[in-house]
């Protein structure tokens, strides 16, 4: 096993992959450790959504924007399918109040550059929506894509521009050394040996605070279960991604908890592979995985409301990934004070997939120019201070 | 066995795409499963995970009986949402 790289990556989930194989397009040597397999964790139990519309007006917006960009040349520069597909995106209206709330809203977005609409007659362009449903948001910028191979084609990527990417090895310790009264980073302790660098990248998702802890330092992020369902494939039913106006409320005030405590938010999207994926959850239930009967029952209740032509479709499996929570409900990114070398690029939440480019690069700009070319000020760790 | 032979049915993943995943660094089920979608079709992997299980074992020097299932999640069976909604309890 090499002794020791550049930078190394904690963590094999989209995020680590994206910062490993911008790092590595940079020409820094690069090691990614993963505990367990690339997208074992959260990246492999998610929807594949890049929604810009869930994303608060400002420097959030901005940088989905930029993440948006980025996706669009991302297949081709990765030479890897990553069923990338600008589908566009709706936020259903079914209360005048949630009219109101999400006209709002909309003003924000185009303020800050996002290409949306308000639609009166939604079920023009999504004739599977119920009647009742009496708008709609619309943005041609939503896209999807397959959250295992973007992590894959990353991968791949980031190995052929001579990146390491070590699987099922663990990091034990972080060891570091005290230079002119200074903490710095040295090396990187695993259950195979040793490695020594003067930059670790802590992108381990809802296990980075474990990874920060061994620098002594503490982060805000808990883990937030999001259940999901699986249909039978299907013919094309379904061309945007769906979500309602209880899902917009839940990103946008990362405290509430919906009603009945499961924080049930509509979404739903067409795979390629014909699929339905219909969530969500939000709760906060440690690192428990499984999926329960009331979660299903509640997001099935959901979908037949807003799509009651689905009742004969098959449901054939549920999921549940565990989405890093941060107290704003955004990312913690760059360099942790306190500690020379030590960044964080984690607690996405349920935004890692979209934001997962835009993180990668600049993440990979600060290693590499010790500057961003977005500034990353508004995501350190000390605004929860 | 033939590198053409279809080890998962509902996904249509023939064992080469199987063993091509192991050279991927892939070392279980679940991992055969995201590199190649074996195992999320209409009977999630009952057919195919015993066959995955033995190619894991010849291939990543693992013993059989210690290569755990794939994560088993509800419902047990495709389930029509209908039905989903009017059932009661766990």
């Amino acid at each position: 096993m090499v002794n020791k790289a550049d930078a190394v990556v904690i963590g094999g989930g989209v995020i680590g992959n994206s910062i490993a194989y911008y790092l590595a397009k940079y020409g820094v040597d690069t090691l990614l450790i993963e505990r367990k397999d690339l997208a074992a964790g959260t990246s492999g139990a998610c929807d594949g959504f890049i929604f810009l519309q869930s994303k608060k007006p400002g420097f959030d917006l901005r940088l989905a924007l930029e993440s948006t960009r980025l996706y669009e040349n991302l297949a081709d520069e990765l030479s890897y399918d990553i069923e990338y597909r600008k589908c566009g995106g709706m936020i259903l209206i079914e209360t005048e109040e949630q009219l109101k709330a999400i006209i709002e809203l909309v003003d924000g977005q185009r303020k800050t550059g996002l290409d949306v609409k308000l639609m009166r007659i939604p079920q023009e362009l999504e004739p599977i929506l119920s009647g009742h449903i009496i708008g709609a948001t619309h943005s041609p910028l939503d896209a999807q894509v397959n959250p295992f191979k973007v992590v894959l084609g990353f991968a791949q990527g980031a190995k052929r521009k001579g990146a390491q990417i070590l699987t099922h090895m663990e990091v034990q310790a972080i060891r570091t050394r005290t230079v002119r009264g200074e903490l710095k980073v040295d090396s990187v302790i695993t259950e195979r040996g040793e490695i020594k660098t003067n930059t670790v990248i802590n992108a381990a998702g809802v296990h980075a605070p474990v990874i920060a802890k061994m620098v002594g330092l503490d982060l805000p992020i808990i883990p937030r279960r999001g259940q999901v369902l699986v249909t039978e494939p299907l013919p094309d039913l379904v061309t945007s991604l769906l979500v309602d106006a209880e899902y917009i409320t839940l990103k946008l005030a990362p405290d509430h908890r919906g009603t009945d405590g499961l924080g049930l938010g509509f979404t739903l999207e067409q795979t390629a592979s014909g699929n339905l994926l219909i969530g969500s959850t939000r709760e906060f239930v440690g690192y428990d995985r499984r999926t329960t009967y009331h979660g299903i029952k509640a997001i099935t209740q959901n979908v037949l409301r807003i799509a009651p032509a689905l009742k004969e479709v098959n449901i054939i499996r549920s999921f549940a990934g565990l989405r890093p929570y941060t107290p704003d409900g955004l990312p913690i990114l760059g360099k942790l004070r306190g500690v020379e070398g030590f960044i964080v690029a984690a607690g996405h939440e349920g935004d890692g997939i979209a934001l997962a480019p835009i993180t990668g690069k600049l993440i990979a700009e600060l290693v590499v120019k010790g500057k961003p070319s977005i500034s990353l000020d508004e995501f350190g760790l000390e605004r929860f201070k | 066995m033939d590198d053409e032979v279809i080890i998962c049915r509902c996904e249509e993943v023939t064992k080469g795409e199987i063993l091509k995943a192991i050279e991927q660094g892939a070392k279980t089920i679940t991992g055969i499963k995201i590199r190649t979608r074996a195992g999320m079709g209409l009977c999630q992997g009952r057919t195919c995970g015993r066959l995955i299980a033995r190619l894991l074992a010849e291939r990543t020097a693992q013993v059989l009986e210690e290569i755990p299932p794939a994560t088993v999640r509800p419902p047990v069976r495709a389930t029509k949402m209908e039905n989903l909604v009017t059932s009661h309890g766990e």
